[in-house]
């Protein structure tokens, strides 16, 4: 799962950076307002984590511009501002989640897998779709029940596959899930790893629409 | 003991009591007065009125011829009045008694060649006696008073006056004591408003329903009440502050803490609890400055004069060369020189430790937004123009802008941007200490180095006006 932070205190910042990636989460780290309004703007990340206090702008304005541009990622706000009127004022200004801090790395982890699968209409922690299951918190995923050993990137594919099962995602739209910046992206890897998913679990779970790119169904897969 | 009565205790009389006892004590004195003037007064008129009645009844009798007194033929007269046999007579005929009225006594009332009235001892008695001669050669007449007689009916007068004044005296002490009591109760009941007081409730008095003369004492406390509010709100403010800007530190270790915790491979768990140890230092380092702050903000509600501190003196170029070698460590890590250009000692009257909080904040900043390989210059002279000292550090930094200038030193104002990860409380603590020892601080643009420049002057004492 690709996560947005935007904190500009360097000790802190690189230590939610280190803790998400190691709880699973891919995190591209800005550290101005004017930075995370532009990230928020690019819809390329599944949650994002705003401190307030940022130079530039504050991370209220950005989450205001980014709301007022009808983007719907959803946003946690981690911030020092603990008074009551300020926690409204985020929740207000369009936060989705609003943490005071010091905040548990794991509760950091568990609130945003909880955003993000709200954010995709789920209430159940464990994806279903036909036979195939996905654990998020547990980062495993079963068979008909049974578990499958998956590589860190063909778990994360078929993760942003589950949470939007039944949409049609492009080429484009897996990798920006998929990789953070910096990360060289060969042509082919999506497809590379879509291989792999389809050898390992069911060739029809994932279909393929010409010119378009690929959807995941909804509905339980016919056994082959 | 009441804190009430303990106070009164301590003052010696109630204001209550002081007030009643001067009233009743004038109106004593005054009686007193009164009943001096009337007693001697009243004396002497009776003296004339009864001194005219002796020489009425004597010139009665100088009237008669002896005959007619003598032998037991002396007229009785009529008792027209009580006090009438209070007159006694003797008449003398040739050193002979010859008549004498009954209550008058057998030895002579006076003496006969002292004629007029005289006041004499008869018989042990005090007497008023008036002697004339007769009408015939030889006569005497003497016709006297008892001085008791007299004296009987001064002290009836005396009495008639006396006795409304002594029936008075309670009825006025009873009510002076109302009066004053009424006149006091506004204090007593300012003073049971503020008993009555929570130490944390501190709206101001209504000065509706007190007299004048106690406004000022109201207005007083209201103004009392006003400062300590700002004064627990600014403390509030401060705590408040200070929690939140303890909170990102913190944050930080934690976060730190758990990745080291969840850290597979050694070169990751390193990192992470070297970020850990830094944020405890960063924590210090923040708590620290919080503790120099509060020490030096209550040095200023305490005497808003930096004589409570301390007045140094120290030397400033010692200072700073020390400061300098404890902070080229950092400078040279970050690839900055540290400069220092300084002609012999300057003392200023200051304590060294405060001097050192000063320049160490003054230096610790202008290395922290300065960009590595920037220049750092420390210049300390004496007594250039009138001033007693001049310390100016300046940098080759990106200077501020104009808004940042006008914020620097609000608690917590941080310049955002630079990567830095300071309080702001660095400004704070030297604009409490500029104020304190009442330096004048200057921040500009470096002429020399194009960054910012602080220039701190210590005015010539000598020359200072005393506020």
């Amino acid at each position: 799962m690709r996560i947005l932070l935007a904190e500009d205190d360097e000790l802190l910042g690189s230590g939610i950076r280190a803790g998400l990636t190691q709880q699973g989460f891919h995190v591209d780290w800005v550290r101005d307002g004017v930075a995370a309004e532009r990230e928020l703007l690019s819809g390329a990340h599944q949650a994002v984590v705003l401190d307030l206090g940022l130079p530039r702008q504050d991370g209220l304005d950005s989450l205001k511009a980014a709301r007022a541009r009808r983007v719907g990622t959803p946003v946690l706000v981690l911030t020092a501002r603990d008074a009551v009127p300020a926690r409204i004022e985020g929740l207000d200004a369009g936060a989705d989640d609003y943490l005071v801090k010091p905040v548990d790395l794991f509760e950091l982890a568990a609130r945003l897998r909880a955003l993000v699968r709200r954010a995709h209409g789920q209430t159940q922690t464990r994806l279903e779709a036909g036979c195939v299951s996905l654990d998020p918190v547990a980062h495993q995923v079963w068979l008909d029940g049974v578990a499958v050993e998956l590589s860190g990137r063909e778990y994360d594919l078929l993760h942003v596959f589950m949470l939007n099962a039944g949409r049609v995602l492009s080429r484009d739209q897996l990798e920006q899930h998929l990789y953070k910046w910096g990360t060289e992206v060969a042509s082919n890897t999506v497809e590379v790893h879509i291989y792999n998913l389809r050898r390992k679990l069911r060739a029809e779970l994932i279909e393929t629409v010409r010119g378009v790119g690929y959807v995941l169904r909804r509905e339980s897969v016919p056994k082959a | 003991m009441s804190p009430s009565a303990a106070a009164t205790a301590k003052s010696g009389l109630s204001l209550q009591a002081r007030l009643l006892a001067t009233v009743l004590g004038l109106l004593g004195v005054v009686w007193l007065g009164v009943a001096v003037s009337t007693w001697v007064d009243t004396g002497h008129e009776l003296d004339e009125l009864l001194d005219a009645h002796l020489a009425q009844a004597a010139a009665l009798l100088v009237t008669q011829r002896l005959d007619d007194l003598e032998g037991d033929n002396f007229p009785a007269p009529p008792t027209l009045h009580k006090y009438q046999t209070r007159v006694a007579i003797q008449v003398w005929h040739e050193g002979r008694l010859v008549v004498r009225s009954g209550n008058a006594p057998e030895a002579a009332l006076g003496r006969d060649d002292r004629l007029g009235l005289r006041t004499s001892m008869v018989q042990g008695e005090t007497w008023r006696v008036l002697t004339t001669p007769g009408r015939e050669a030889d006569v005497v007449i003497h016709v006297g008073e008892l001085e008791s007689a007299r004296h009987d009916i001064l002290l009836a007068s005396l009495r008639s006056i006396a006795w409304p004044m002594v029936l008075a005296f309670p009825l006025l002490a009873l009510g002076s004591w109302w009066a004053v009591r009424g006149a006091v109760l506004p204090l007593r009941r300012l003073g049971q408003a503020v008993a009555a007081r929570r130490p944390e409730s501190l709206e101001p008095l209504s000065v509706a329903s007190v007299p004048p003369e106690v406004a000022p004492l109201v207005d007083a406390l209201n103004d009392l009440f006003e400062r300590m509010t700002e004064l627990l709100a600014s403390e509030r403010r401060f705590t408040a502050d200070a929690a939140h800007e303890l909170r990102t530190p913190i944050a930080a270790i934690r976060m730190q803490a758990q990745v080291a915790q969840g850290a597979s491979a050694e070169p990751e768990r390193a990192q992470a609890l070297a970020a850990t140890l830094m944020g405890c230092d960063r924590a210090v380092r923040l708590v620290e400055q919080l503790l120099q702050l509060a020490r030096l903000e209550g040095e200023a509600v305490r005497g808003g004069q930096a004589g409570n501190a301390g007045n140094g003196p120290c030397d400033l170029t010692a200072t700073a060369r020390g400061l300098l070698a404890d902070l080229e460590p950092l400078a040279h890590e970050r690839g900055q020189s540290l400069v220092l250009r300084a002609h012999g000692p300057v003392s200023v009257p200051m304590p060294l430790a405060l001097a050192q909080v000063l320049l160490r904040n003054l230096i610790d900043n202008a290395l922290r937004y300065s960009p590595p390989g920037a220049q750092v210059q420390l210049s300390v002279q004496a007594q250039a123009a009138g001033r007693f000292a001049t310390l100016v550090v300046e940098d080759s930094g990106p200077g501020l802008p104009p808004e940042a200038l006008a914020r620097l030193g609000e608690r917590f104002f941080r310049v955002l941007g630079t990567g830095q990860s300071g309080s702001g409380l660095g400004w704070s603590i030297v604009q409490r200490l500029v104020r304190l020892y009442r330096l004048d601080l200057t921040v500009d643009r470096s002429v020399a180095l194009g960054g910012l420049r602080v220039t701190l002057d210590w005015p010539d004492p000598s020359q200072s006006v005393e506020y």
